[in-house]
């Protein structure tokens, strides 16, 4: 029997569809289907001036926004030959990390919905709240940030921000303990998340898997180390690591990161305190320049071209690796963009991590691959 | 698959069985009842500074710590008097959601526009008021506008000059112009002198001087124009690029003095 | 005599006959002042009372679990309408019976309405079977218990009527466990009933209460208030087992088809067998309306006191349930029916055992008193 777990279906979190071949409460087969949130976000950038892609960026990924933000505009800052000031790329990381926080947080509270337990939900949307609270001091918005600008960040930290993000770092590490104490301390947990959706590390490298996923599998593969962005080289954390590869061990490997993110977070608001300074390129042609509207760069460019060029990123977004291609040819907008969307992989080979389990495995098992639609979709 | 083995985790395994949430959430229960962490939105609201205050000495959170709601994004506000219907603000919305519309109060001729916004398209992104040169549009802290009819989302001038009049508190974040900024600069051989730039700026920060009518050689045709050509303001200027979008002959572009 | 539910409606049936009786001329006026019509009115008005209290209850239930819930999540409840959230269900049961009655187009027509409703009449039916203080109850039977019990496990069957006739799949699957966890559950359930029964001598709800006046049962029967109070929670479909509608996986199982008043009716009926579910956990072990002698009778005396400690008793075991709603997460169906099928009914024989060893030991002379078993 198929059956369909969504489009509208509490399991999916988003809109997509998983049809699952059931014999009795096995899985025999399993098929996801995306697209239903398809917004055309690659087609809609080759028509955007460049600073205003920034606005999409934050609609492809809801609980990731400024990870995504940087993503494309490190890739953008390439194709159009821009150096950042250093603090602009601290404050860069130090949005990713405390991102990274707030979409593993709102992960734990989905996840651990999905296996029944609602007061978790509470206590994770709780302590993202407080994360939202410190990006709008500084964005001026709660999920949708448009802060980050060819050539560095809009505005500078406020006042007294860092010591307003220590004090919630320091508030938010006991409550990593509570959460663990309702999961992890519960037997029932385990008996519902152990040897669920096992998947090795060569299974996860043959789909494609990246992220909490593939370093739950035993295998350390973290762009942050392998291949440092921003100012990651700089700061001293470890990456999570487990050896199982099942939901347990995403859920470990999860947690292990929200520890490390709130050590590297520190560690900027440390360096950002003692280094001030400008956060936005002054070198900046008129028609980038950050506060300043694209208007005219149709008369700028009849005049005289600007270089072309490609850009290339890599992020470790919450998800996984997020990678970013943009294609500039002087134009005022550019001419391509892609996206490689890290959760897309990962939901894709539903059918390896799914076969031979119950029906009421689908839950923790999906729920442990963190799923954001808008981002599969685009 | 599930046929691969399971693997051992004993010390993970937990040895109260489900004692250790029972009791968490029991600690949680006692802790509720001091202050629980939800705020009654319609009646207790984060952007009373004083309210945040006493949340976050009851309950021990850091919850809204400081000045978080300074730089908020919320509607705008839009000082009618100082605007200089320089399109600027319409010319960066993402979403192609401010509309310039007129205003009573401009001469005849050339009529007052001022931007309206439509609230359901707007994103909120900050654009607009970022690129507003007199910041007189400006975001403010103000968030609640649902309304039952959706032509009630658009905002019009007065509508948005009610905003600042009623003196919500506004985004503080000016943006500092870049040093080199660009400026506007002629091609003077392809003008003609046609005025369209001098008449459209909105701050009147363009002049036409004459220029010297070179006698013609023989044999050669001068061209047909008139023989003044502008001089840009460049402190008065506020880079809206209206004049270039208006000329003619495309002979104003962007441009570093050398 | 003391006053009982019945005696209390007799006098306002009387009462109200009497008055009304007053006005009409003398044929009717003593008709209406009869024996007979005067009975069937008590016992309607008996019946009234009854239904308004439970429902009342059972509405505060729903309450109670709420503003409960939200302190275990860090948050308050529903805090709008009345004072405190007091008037929210209504509200919401109201916002129900607006709603449009709707049945998908496949569905089977008679089991779709008939499921929910007699889901919620099998569940009502036992307000009148339990006793709520010495006097206080409806039917005063010799099996009184048996009875309860008997009604109690019709749900399954309506359940899956219910399921299989709306034609979905989630509603099926969820139909299909929740009559395979019901099952499962009944049996280790009327094995803890037992023992109590075993030590109390009675099937009357009325004597095991009785019984209980020097001591409550859970002391000798632990074993027996484990294994209850574990396929109470199966039984009620509650967190950790509520896999008949696990959201997460089957929508919300077999309501998936429902809507308005009919989904309101499972609502309801869930929520009255909650009720039911702790009214017999403290009947059967916490020793219903009596309280303990060291109890000062000032606390015990005054009028309404069974009724009033009754109560009480039945909030706190329901708040333990909504304790272990909040920090539980929920088994799976396999490891449901194994932890039924393979962990609670040894546990159940156990305590029968146990509470045979109970009346053996009472019959030593040390304790020197006689066993209630056969006589």
């Amino acid at each position: 029997m198929w059956v369909n777990m969504g489009p509208q279906h509490p399991m999916t979190h988003g809109l997509w569809n998983l049809k699952v071949r059931i014999d009795g409460e096995i899985i025999v087969d399993a098929d996801p289907e995306m697209g239903y949130l398809h917004r055309g976000i690659e087609k809609i950038s080759e028509d955007r001036h460049y600073n205003e892609v920034v606005t999409l960026m934050d609609r492809t990924c809801y609980v990731a926004g400024l990870s995504w933000e940087t993503l494309y505009i490190t890739a953008a800052e390439a194709a159009l030959h821009i150096e950042v000031p250093e603090r602009a790329r601290w404050i860069r990381m130090l949005t990713d990390e405390l991102q990274r926080i707030g979409s593993h947080v709102m992960w734990y509270a989905a996840f651990v919905q999905d296996i029944g337990l609602m007061t978790p939900f509470l206590y994770g949307m709780r302590d993202r709240d407080l994360i939202l609270d410190l990006f709008q001091s500084f964005t001026g918005a709660r999920m949708t940030y448009e802060y980050n600008r060819v050539g560095g960040v809009r505005n500078d930290l406020p006042n007294g921000f860092t010591d307003r993000a220590r004090k919630v770092m320091d508030w938010l590490m006991p409550r990593f303990d509570e959460y663990d104490a309702l999961c992890l301390g519960s037997d029932i947990f385990h008996r519902r998340c152990d040897d669920l959706g096992r998947l090795s590390a060569t299974e996860c490298i043959d789909l494609g898997i990246t992220g909490p996923m593939l370093r739950s599998a035993g295998l350390a593969r973290d762009l942050r180390k392998d291949r440092p962005y921003h100012r990651y080289d700089q700061v001293d954390f470890d990456v999570a690591t487990a050896t199982a590869g099942d939901v347990t061990a995403r859920y470990l490997v999860r947690m292990e990161e929200l520890r490390q993110s709130v050590r590297i977070v520190r560690q900027c608001l440390d360096w950002l305190d003692k280094h001030p300074g400008s956060v936005l390129a002054q070198e900046l042609p008129r028609w980038l320049g950050a506060p300043y509207a694209p208007v005219g760069a149709e008369g700028y460019l009849l005049k005289r071209r600007y270089p072309s060029g490609t850009g290339f990123s890599a992020v470790e977004e919450p998800h996984g690796e997020a990678q970013a291609y943009v294609v500039n040819t002087g134009g005022e907008h550019p001419y391509r963009v892609k996206f490689r969307s890290p959760v897309f992989a990962n939901m894709s080979g539903a059918k390896s991590y799914l076969v031979g389990y119950h029906v009421a495995d689908i839950p923790p098992i999906m729920g442990s691959v963190d799923i954001c639609v808008g981002e599969v979709d685009r | 698959m599930a046929a691969s083995k399971p693997e051992k985790r004993p010390e993970e395994r937990p040895t109260g069985l489900v004692w250790k949430p029972l009791t968490t959430a029991a600690r949680q229960f006692a802790k509720s009842f001091v202050r629980p962490s939800t705020i009654l939105y319609p009646y207790e609201r984060l952007e009373d500074p004083k309210f945040r205050e006493k949340v976050a000495v009851e309950s021990g959170r850091p919850i809204g710590v400081g000045e978080i709601w300074d730089n908020y994004r919320g509607v705008h506000a839009l000082n009618i008097a100082t605007c200089i219907s320089c399109n600027l603000c319409a010319f960066s919305c993402p979403d192609l959601c401010i509309d310039m519309v007129t205003v009573p109060g401009g001469d005849p001729k050339h009529p007052k526009k001022c931007p309206q916004i439509d609230y359901g398209k707007c994103s909120y992104c900050g654009f607009c008021s970022d690129a507003c040169p007199e910041g007189c549009l400006t975001m403010t802290t103000h968030y609640e506008l649902s309304t039952p009819k959706r032509s009630e989302m658009v905002y019009s001038p007065q509508r948005l000059f009610e905003n600042y009049q009623h003196k919500l508190p506004m985004n503080p974040i000016r943006l500092a112009r870049p040093a080199n900024e660009d400026a506007i600069l002629l091609d003077a051989p392809l003008c003609i002198g046609c005025n369209a730039c001098a008449r459209d700026c909105p701050t009147n920060c363009i002049t036409m001087l004459d220029v010297a009518k070179p006698t013609a050689k023989p044999g050669e045709k001068l061209p047909r124009r008139i023989w003044k050509e502008p001089v840009v303001n460049d402190s008065d200027c506020v880079r809206c690029g209206t004049c270039i979008s208006v000329c003619p002959k495309e002979c104003l572009f962007w441009g570093t003095h050398k | 005599m003391a006053t009982t539910l019945y005696s209390v409606s007799d006098a306002i049936s009387s009462l109200l006959l009497g008055a009304v009786g007053s006005i009409f001329p003398e044929p009717v006026h003593g008709w209406l002042t009869s024996t007979d019509v005067v009975t069937g009115l008590a016992v309607l008005i008996f019946c009234a009372i009854l239904l308004v209290a439970s429902m009342i209850n059972t509405i505060m239930l729903i309450w109670f679990e709420r503003k409960l819930l939200g302190r275990f999540m860090d948050r308050r409840g529903a805090m709008h309408v009345g004072y405190a959230g007091l008037l929210q269900n209504f509200a919401d049961g109201l916002k129900l019976f607006r709603k449009n009655t709707f049945m998908p187009r496949e569905a089977d027509r008679l089991g779709y309405f008939t499921g929910p409703t007699a889901y919620m009449v099998t569940s009502m039916i036992l307000f009148g079977i339990l006793p709520v203080s010495s006097g206080w109850n409806g039917g005063s039977l010799p099996l009184s218990l048996l009875l309860a019990l008997a009604v109690f496990s019709f749900a399954p069957l309506f359940i899956f009527v219910s399921a299989w006739s709306s034609n979905n799949k989630y509603s099926l699957l969820g139909g299909m466990r929740s009559a395979a966890q019901m099952i499962a559950y009944e049996v280790p359930i009327l094995l803890a009933v037992v023992a109590v029964v075993i030590l109390a001598g009675s099937f009357d709800l009325n004597t095991i209460v009785l019984e209980q006046q020097n001591y409550w049962f859970w002391g000798p029967l632990v074993v027996a208030l484990f294994v209850f109070f574990v396929g109470m929670l199966a039984e009620m479909e509650r967190i950790p087992f509520d896999l008949p509608e696990a959201e997460a996986e089957l929508v919300e199982g077999w309501n998936t088809e429902y809507g308005g008043m009919l989904f309101a009716f499972f609502m309801l009926a869930d929520y009255v067998r909650a009720l039911i579910g702790s009214l017999l956990v403290v009947l059967l072990f916490l020793g219903g309306w009596t309280m303990p002698s060291y109890v000062p009778t000032a606390l015990t005396s005054f009028p309404l006191a069974g009724i009033f400690w009754f109560m009480l008793k039945t909030y706190a075991v329901f708040a333990i349930f909504v304790w272990i709603r909040a920090s539980l997460p929920r088994v799976r169906t396999d490891q449901l029916l194994r932890i039924g099928w393979m962990r609670m009914i040894p546990l159940a024989l156990l305590s029968i055992v146990l509470a045979g060893l109970v009346v053996l030991a009472r019959c030593l002379p040390v304790f020197g008193c006689v066993p209630t078993l056969g006589g």
